[in-house]
């Protein structure tokens, strides 16, 4: 095995969490905004369900393979070339999700935080910090998103405690106001932007695979918690029009708070949280496809492959948008499609033709 | 044996005058013996070699029927070994013994230990208002029985090597056997008996010499003078490395939440213990934080300050010639020096540096318009938060990585503070000390071991032993909340 670290699968739940969050916390309100209006928390809910059906689907497959990560079994089951091409083009996808956030944190931080040093410069800054996480493997990083994960819960907490005045429960109404259909669409939305199926990449590297599953409900379930309530605060605390024309609800959101007159302009917590999240999430993506490739290539050491990923992914993130207004026409109505392929089409593809092999053997071997 | 020739010793020697020769001769079975007996003046007692030796020797010998008696039980001394290698002569010679020589035959080294050692006195870097107020000395065997009159048990156990090629010090470990992690012991048996060096002079060397990440700023051995605190660390399962020559122990595996806990902790009642530990965390939280804060809110984040605020601090900017961040760097330093200047002077000059401490990092400096007097009371609160930090180690550690997040606050404000926190917790995961996680109990979070952490549960609640420490026997007691008996 080309990782010595394991995780415990609380671990995992933890990173699950984190990644769950990752950039959804601060874009998905928008998003559902736009396509469901008031019932955007509706449609999260039909997508957390959606969520955890499809881990019911990736665990069932890495059941079947214990010890494999997605890249090795898609071999196993498919045969060595067409399982290597299915592997690399599954890499691809991790590829270019993590260019696209760090390009979100980029953006984000030149727009809010740091308005004037370059995009690049940040882009940099986070990819260096990211590289050193992913090189000091999984375990290390696993640890670390234990020791951020009371500090996320807390800030968040703080700030949907100081919200709760603000809220006005008929900004959410008429529910189903425009039938089924738009809370479907910001359902299959939603659903995209979790991506859960690169989890199946750290499974093996659970102690306890067996448990891998449970881990994996519990963590995107807590962090589909998270996500809901903000979409609902940013629904009842902006209302839907409000909440439409900001790219970044949530952050607005927590502008909102001012107590007593001295507690005020503490939107900087939710860039907190936020950063911690995606700082998971991306050094999830990026640890995913360095030991996929590395797997799937037959290298010796993944680590050799994070500074030449590094660069490029710097480069790629600069590149795979022009501009904001592209980036919110793109990613619902581009890459959701997109992940589609990744997230359903290809593990249920491998799930199937898996359980006829599996059941063709057995029918060979009986007979 | 083959015979011995006194002068070959003198010679290598150096003819070194604190070395004390003495010959004479004896009657013993019926012959007349040569006696040779020579130690090194100011390391024995030497009115024990009188009466014990000398007085021996020279009056009781020639009365008695010696035939009967072995030679060596007529000696009235405790510890006699006859010795066979010149190594180990010299090496007793060197630690107080006296060297008898036997007929030019015979090797016997004679315990007489006589060195005038500091004594036991009150611990001068870790002060507690409720605790013992001993503390270790230089000598080995004090030390050794400092812990021993704490914990009077048989399991506690003493290995004894020698390090250094010249200095040939002896470095003790202390564990309690059933209780210390077997894998954890035969660890730093295996480090210390790789160590390779002509002295060492200090626990510092050996800290040096076997910790686990070379570069790292952060200490992952923890030492301390009071027997009290390696008491209760050996009780935890820990093992003790205690090196002759000074009294700081060294205590292995250390993780970094014990470096935040002070002995005071235990003894006072657990509630207060754990605010005042919250406490020490918030001043930890300033004293790594602090300045960079400052600096990135002043320079990039103005907005997040309330406006009146902000306007008191940008009137008091705007005299000033230099940005926030160098403002910083000369206040920082200034204290430094002052600091360092502080520990190195000699005692009685202490006043003249609290008195120009004062003007340099004070109003006067403020009234020369160098800087701020809001950057003043920022340098000033880090500085004393530095020092609510029990271990002194981990305070210099803070130090370090506060100067680093100050030029991250300084090129990349908020942003830069939290991406260096993330490298910093990261590099602080990926420590290990001894084979157990440097962060444990909380990356990997284990629920049981956090009630000794950020607060102290109440001594009855403690009811087991780290886990990852103490593989073996983790039951400490088996205590029911107190109260009368129902």
């Amino acid at each position: 095995m080309l990782e010595k670290g394991k995780i415990s699968h609380r671990q995992l739940t933890v990173l699950t969490l984190l990644y769950t969050i990752g950039t959804s916390i601060l874009i998905v309100p928008s998003i559902m905004a736009v396509f469901s209006k008031q019932d955007g928390w509706i449609a999260c809910l039909i997508g957390t369900a959606a969520n955890l059906l499809t881990i019911l689907i990736y665990s069932a497959l890495a059941g079947r393979y214990p010890t494999l990560t997605l890249a090795e079994f898609s071999e196993k089951i498919l045969g060595k070339w067409l399982g290597k091409v299915i592997s690399l083009f599954f890499l691809s996808f991790i590829f270019l999700l993590s260019s696209f956030l760090l390009r979100v944190v980029g953006n984000f931080m030149t727009t809010h935080i740091m308005p004037n040093t370059p995009i690049e410069i940040t882009i940099i800054l986070f990819m260096a910090v990211v590289v050193y996480a992913v090189r000091l493997g999984i375990e290390t990083t696993a640890r670390a998103a234990e020791i951020f994960l009371p500090f996320v819960i807390a800030l968040f907490l703080f700030l949907t405690f100081f919200l709760l005045p603000q809220i006005r429960i008929d900004r959410a109404e008429p529910v189903f106001e425009n039938g089924i259909k738009p809370i479907l669409l910001g359902a299959f939305y939603y659903f995209n932007l979790q991506e859960q199926v690169i989890l199946m990449m750290l499974v093996p590297y659970t102690n306890r695979p067996e448990k891998a599953r449970s881990a994996l409900l519990a963590g995107t379930l807590l962090g589909s918690v998270v996500i809901i309530v903000s979409v609902l605060l940013s629904t009842l605390v902006l209302g839907t029009e409000f909440t439409q024309r900001n790219m970044y609800a949530s952050y607005t959101l927590a502008k909102q708070i001012s107590v007593g007159n001295f507690l005020q302009r503490v939107e900087a917590m939710l860039a907190i949280i936020w950063l911690i999240t995606i700082f998971f999430k991306t050094v999830v993506c990026m640890y995913a496809v360095t030991l996929g490739t590395a797997q799937t290539l037959r290298l010796k050491d993944p680590r050799t492959l994070t500074l030449p990923f590094a660069l490029l992914l710097v480069f790629l993130s600069l590149l795979v948008y022009d501009n904001i207004v592209s980036f919110v026409a793109f990613t619902p109505k581009v890459f959701s499609l997109y992940a589609t392929i990744f997230m359903v089409i290809i593990p249920v593809g491998l799930l199937g033709i898996d359980a006829l092999r599996s059941s063709f053997k057995q029918n060979q071997s009986s007979s | 044996m083959s015979q011995i020739d006194i002068a070959t010793i003198k010679e290598k020697l150096g003819y070194s005058n604190d070395i004390i020769f003495k010959e004479f001769q004896i009657d013993y079975g019926g012959n007349s013996r040569k006696v040779n007996l020579f130690y090194a003046d100011g390391l024995v007692n030497t009115d024990s070699v009188q009466d014990f030796i000398l007085e021996t020797l020279m009056v009781e010998f020639p009365k008695l029927n010696t035939n009967q008696h072995p030679f060596l039980d007529l000696l009235t001394a405790g510890e006699i070994e006859e010795v066979t290698s010149t190594d180990t002569m010299y090496y007793n010679l060197f630690s107080g013994h006296v060297i008898l020589i036997w007929d030019s035959n015979k090797i016997l080294s004679i315990a007489m230990n006589g060195i005038k050692d500091r004594a036991v006195s009150e611990a001068m870097t870790e002060t507690v208002s409720r605790g013992p107020k001993e503390s270790f000395t230089e000598s080995i065997r004090t030390n050794t029985a400092l812990v021993r009159r704490k914990i009077k048990n048989p399991d506690l156990w003493l290995e004894n090597m020698r390090i250094g090629k010249m200095t040939q010090t002896s470095v003790s470990i202390m564990y309690i056997k059933g209780i210390v992690s077997d894998k954890i012991l035969e660890e730093v048996r295996n480090r210390l008996s790789r160590i390779d060096i002509d002295g060492i002079l200090e626990s510092g060397y050996i800290e040096e010499l076997i910790q686990d990440s070379a570069y790292s700023p952060f200490p992952t051995m923890y030492n301390s003078e009071r027997p009290d605190v390696i008491a209760a660390e050996l009780l935890e399962g820990k093992v003790a490395i205690l090196v002759d020559g000074t009294p700081h122990v060294l205590v292995v595996p250390a993780l970094f939440i014990s470096f935040m806990h002070s002995a005071e902790d235990y003894y006072q009642r657990a509630d207060i213990s754990s605010l005042i530990r919250i406490l020490r965390f918030v001043g930890i939280f300033i004293a790594l934080l602090g300045p960079s804060l400052y600096i990135a809110i002043t320079t990039f984040h103005q907005e997040m300050l309330p406006t009146q605020l902000l306007i008191g601090l940008a009137a008091q900017r705007e005299g000033i010639p230099f940005p926030a961040f160098i403002e910083a760097l000369i206040m920082e330093i200034t204290f430094e020096i002052l600091r360092e200047a502080g520990v190195r002077m000699p005692r009685t000059m202490g006043q003249a540096i609290s008195i120009v401490g004062t003007l340099v990092i004070g109003q006067a400096a403020v009234d020369a318009g160098i800087v701020s007097a809001a950057m003043v009371i920022v340098v000033s609160i880090t500085a004393i938060s530095s020092f609510v930090v029990p271990a002194m180690n981990m305070s210099i550690s803070i130090r370090m990585i506060r100067f680093a997040l100050m030029g991250l606050a300084a090129s990349f404000g908020l942003y830069g503070i939290i991406l260096g926190i993330f490298a910093l917790v990261l590099h602080l995961c990926s420590l290990r000390t001894f084979g157990v996680p440097y962060m444990s109990p909380f990356g990997p979070f284990i629920a049981e071991d956090t009630k000794d952490t950020l607060f102290r549960l109440p001594h009855w609640a403690m009811r087991k032993r780290l886990r990852l420490i103490s593989q073996n026997n983790i039951t400490r007691g088996n205590n029911k909340p107190p109260g009368p008996k129902r």
